[in-house]
């Protein structure tokens, strides 16, 4: 039955906010990409951290995100509803320089994200697609430099085309995209479930097929590549350093701070929504976690190290298979059926085509915030009359992209690339914008904020919630922090990634002194838009 | 050059109205323009449970109040959301719920109080002050307002006539086309444009000019809104153009300097039509921002402008 309404409402015109909680539910679980997070969570994560547990590492990461992240963003979000991002919270909070600053270093990130996955469609997506069906000649092309960089800009030409022409159009594409790819998701792990009894045999099977080494015989030879055994049983430090890959899964649902400004009762809708895209990654992670350890340890960790190398599997002697040892092969190998793979392919396709289209959501979002604070030239802020979406932004979205994913193709420079990017958003995104969560209550520049805040009763123990979920993120951020710098595949990071990273917030200081001298020459003091107006 | 600093549609809103009086000597404003909407669109009665509980709903949610503290809290949350409220005991209520005249008067009573109450503000904020301040209804606001508004102290009408504004010359409309609410203040495209081509009749020098009309020109991207469907609900996957189309005729036809204009509130931003800029500064009035948008605005150009959310 209806609840009651206790309220006289009159005949008035002009409403505001039109996106649900499932809309933005979608935007965020979206960006957590199910189907290649678990890719990266075992081949990148238990490749490198060979003694990981990835129940633990889900289960750990499932509750640090799950109570950091909606807090976290589902405040700030809540208290200052507009849809450019983190730079609203961390300009008002901090300072308009770190605001820019960071937000400089999100807006690259984005434009990374764009040429790092729109690669990936081509391979391991299409290959993939291609060595399940026995296309194998497809498969070879489509790991062409010249090949990749095409298909990575049909991705991005498509990618550009769900957003450019409007929500209604997103959104659409978005519904279908996200059937295609938590159904691929759901087959691939029901097989696992069910269909991992003697896989040694058929991997034996698969291998005499295609003269490849054996069950035993792949252990060894990863082994002897390794120069280790690979570890029997799981341990902690390993188990912690797998948290790094799985962030893929849990982390990115902040995707939906930029429709902030779009969601209707942004209070309950920002928070609630990002819950629930922490936690279904994390079911079906747990899923495929549970499913993956019926096969040894060890074989799985071997596995799992083999794909990580730089020509994946292949680089393994002897070893022949058509397709990689990524979970998804180990899939089809336990059930090799050429419709499955390709439901499996699509699945992982349509989840790194939406990573790229989301980019298309965010990048233009971001620096038409910056336009609005007159931080950016005027033209960040138009909006195209007949799509209704700033088309001169996803313009310059694309043209980036394509430069990038060229750069990436032709010239791959590995301190930029894979998970790299979470580093940067690490420190540069999350962890300030934790930092922003954390003060907030406290900051006498963003007390108004504060004080109209809906959030300002919800306590804990006298602490503010978003002060404690601030905390409780900043920890989960930390075991990132510190697993991401020591992992072994990305010491280069650590010297030409943090000289890169600390040239672009270099960058963002400048922009924001440049715009800000800019705006005074005509009598404008951009620092009045980032203050709150007193209420009283 | 003068510094205008233009705000439109805060419904009701006491924090944002307050928010728009603190922000000129913040802002450094010389002058400030308060459109329409003015008034509100819900009255939320507290209904007594006890002599000290009462209940009520607001924003969709069942809200029970147990203390006299957490009442009061209550009554700014709704006033600051641009919502009206009254205590009513439950027979109260039952006997306004089925009587809709009682309902309209009721509303007109706070809403009348309340704009008064904001005049009553501004007399006591503006006195002794620099800024000049004018003030106009919107399409939502009853005819009453004009007369509240002409008779204010400091505040000055602009409403359907021509104020000038250091040599540029604003004409304001308060009206709007067709909307599905059949509000106050709307009319045909074919009336709309009448009246507005009477205003920019009275208009000396439109390249100078501001047009200060209620309702965006159709067309542009000030003017886009979801699609509602048959019963008032948003499609939040479509957008619309809700602007007038006699708005658009008259400014491509005069382009006058500067357009500023309200009412579609999702569509906060700045396009040129022609030479004209058109500028909708959006409002988010239920969540306490004030939204509006600074103009330096030299003789014959406008040097510059910025967004404001306060």
């Amino acid at each position: 039955m209806a609840e009651e309404q206790l309220a006289f409402a009159r005949k008035a015109s002009g409403l505001v906010r039109g996106l649900s909680m499932w809309d933005a539910f979608g935007v965020g679980f979206m960006n957590q990409g199910l189907t290649p997070s678990i890719v990266v969570m075992t081949s990148l994560g238990v490749g490198v951290y060979t003694g990981g547990n990835m129940i633990i590492a889900v289960v750990l990461s499932v509750i640090l995100a799950g109570i950091g992240m909606p807090i976290v963003w589902g405040v700030l979000g809540g208290s200052m509803p507009r849809s450019g991002g983190e730079y609203i919270y961390n300009s008002r909070i901090i300072h308009p320089i770190i605001g820019i600053a960071e937000s400089f270093g999100n807006a690259f990130v984005w434009i990374m994200w764009i040429y790092v996955l729109a690669p990936w469609i081509a391979d391991p997506g299409l290959t993939m697609l291609a060595s399940f069906t026995g296309a194998q000649g497809l498969a070879d092309w489509a790991t062409q430099p010249y090949a990749t960089f095409i298909l990575a800009t049909i991705a991005n030409i498509i990618a550009f085309c769900f957003v450019v022409f409007g929500i209604k159009i997103f959104a659409r594409a978005q519904k279908i995209i996200m059937a295609i790819g938590i159904g691929g998701c759901i087959v691939l792990t029901v097989v696992l479930s069910i269909s991992a009894g003697g896989f040694a045999d058929s991997w034996n099977e698969m291998a005499a097929k295609h003269n490849s080494l054996d069950y035993n015989a792949f252990l060894k030879a990863v082994e002897a590549q390794a120069g280790a055994a690979m570890p029997t049983t799981w341990n902690w430090f390993d188990s912690l350093g797998v948290m790094v890959a799985a962030s893929w899964a849990f982390a990115y649902a902040y995707c939906m701070a930029f429709i902030a400004g779009e969601v209707k009762r942004p209070d309950k809708t920002i928070i609630m929504a990002n819950l629930f895209a922490v936690l279904v990654p994390g079911i079906f992670c747990l899923w495929t976690a549970i499913a993956l350890y019926q096969l040894d340890f060890n074989f799985l960790s071997a596995a799992f190290y083999a794909d990580n190398l730089e020509n994946y599997a292949w680089s393994i002697e002897g070893f022949n298979l058509p397709f990689s040892t990524n979970y998804v092969g180990l899939a089809f190998i336990m059930l090799p059926n050429a419709v499955l793979g390709v439901i499996y392919a699509l699945s992982y396709i349509a989840f790194a085509l939406w990573w790229v289209t989301l980019s298309y959501l965010a990048f233009p979002r971001i620096i038409f915030a910056w336009g609005m604070d007159r931080m950016g030239p005027k033209w960040f802020t138009d909006v195209d009359a007949r799509w209704a979406s700033p088309v001169k932004n996803h313009v310059l979205c694309f043209i980036l992209g394509e430069i990038g994913i060229a750069l990436y193709v032709f010239w791959t420079n590995s301190p930029l690339q894979g998970l790299a990017v979470t580093g940067l958003e690490v420190v540069t995104v999350f962890g300030v914008t934790a930092i922003a969560a954390l003060i907030f209550p406290y900051r006498k520049r963003a007390r108004g904020i504060w004080n109209a805040s809906p959030y300002r009763t919800w306590k804990l123990l006298g602490i503010p919630v978003v002060t404690l979920g601030a905390f409780v993120d900043l920890i989960y951020l930390a075991i990132l922090f510190v697993f991401f710098f020591i992992m072994p595949d990305l010491r280069d990071f650590t010297r030409t990634g943090v000289i890169f990273f600390c040239s672009i917030w270099l960058a963002g200081i400048l922009w924001y002194f440049y715009w800000k001298w800019r705006s005074r020459t005509v009598g404008v003091d951009v620092s009045m838009t980032y203050g709150e107006l007193p209420p009283e | 050059m003068i510094k205008l600093f233009f705000v439109t549609d805060i419904h009701g809103s006491n924090v944002c109205f307050r928010k728009f009086l603190n922000a000129l000597p913040i802002y450094g404003v010389d002058v400030a323009v308060l459109l329409g909407d003015l008034t509100g669109k819900v009255l939320v009665p507290l209904v007594e449970k006890t002599s000290s509980s009462w209940e009520c709903t607001l924003m969709g949610q069942h809200v029970a109040i147990d203390t006299e503290d957490e009442l009061g809290k209550i009554k700014k949350t709704i006033e600051n959301a641009g919502y009206y409220w009254v205590h009513q005991t439950r027979d109260e209520f039952e006997a306004m719920r089925s009587d809709p005249a009682r309902i309209d008067a009721l509303f007109k009573e706070l809403v009348l109080k309340r704009v008064q109450e904001w005049l009553d503000l501004a007399d006591e904020r503006l006195a002794g002050k620099p800024f000049q301040m004018y003030m106009a209804p919107g399409n939502d606001d009853w005819f009453v307002i004009d007369d509240m508004i002409d008779a204010a102290t400091l505040i000055k009408p602009c409403d359907m006539r021509v104020v000038e504004i250091d040599k540029h010359e604003m004409i304001t409309c308060s009206w709007s086309n067709p909307t599905p609410w059949d509000t106050p203040r709307e009319v045909s495209e074919a009336e709309l444009e009448a009246k507005l081509e009477g205003l920019c009749g009275l208009v000396k020098n439109h390249e100078t000019a501001i047009y200060n009309f209620h309702v965006p020109p159709h067309g542009y991207s000030l003017d886009l809104c979801p699609k509602l469907d048959e019963n008032l609900t948003m499609a939040a996957e479509e957008k619309i153009h809700a602007g007038s189309v006699g708005a658009k005729k008259v400014v491509e036809k005069y382009q006058p300097l500067l357009g500023l204009h309200g009412h579609i509130h999702e569509s906060r931003g700045a396009q040129k039509a022609g030479r004209t800029l058109l500028i909708n500064p959006g409002s988010e009035y239920s969540e306490g921002i004030l939204k509006g948008v600074l103009i330096m605005l030299d003789k014959k150009k406008i040097k510059d402008y910025v967004f404001t959310s306060g």
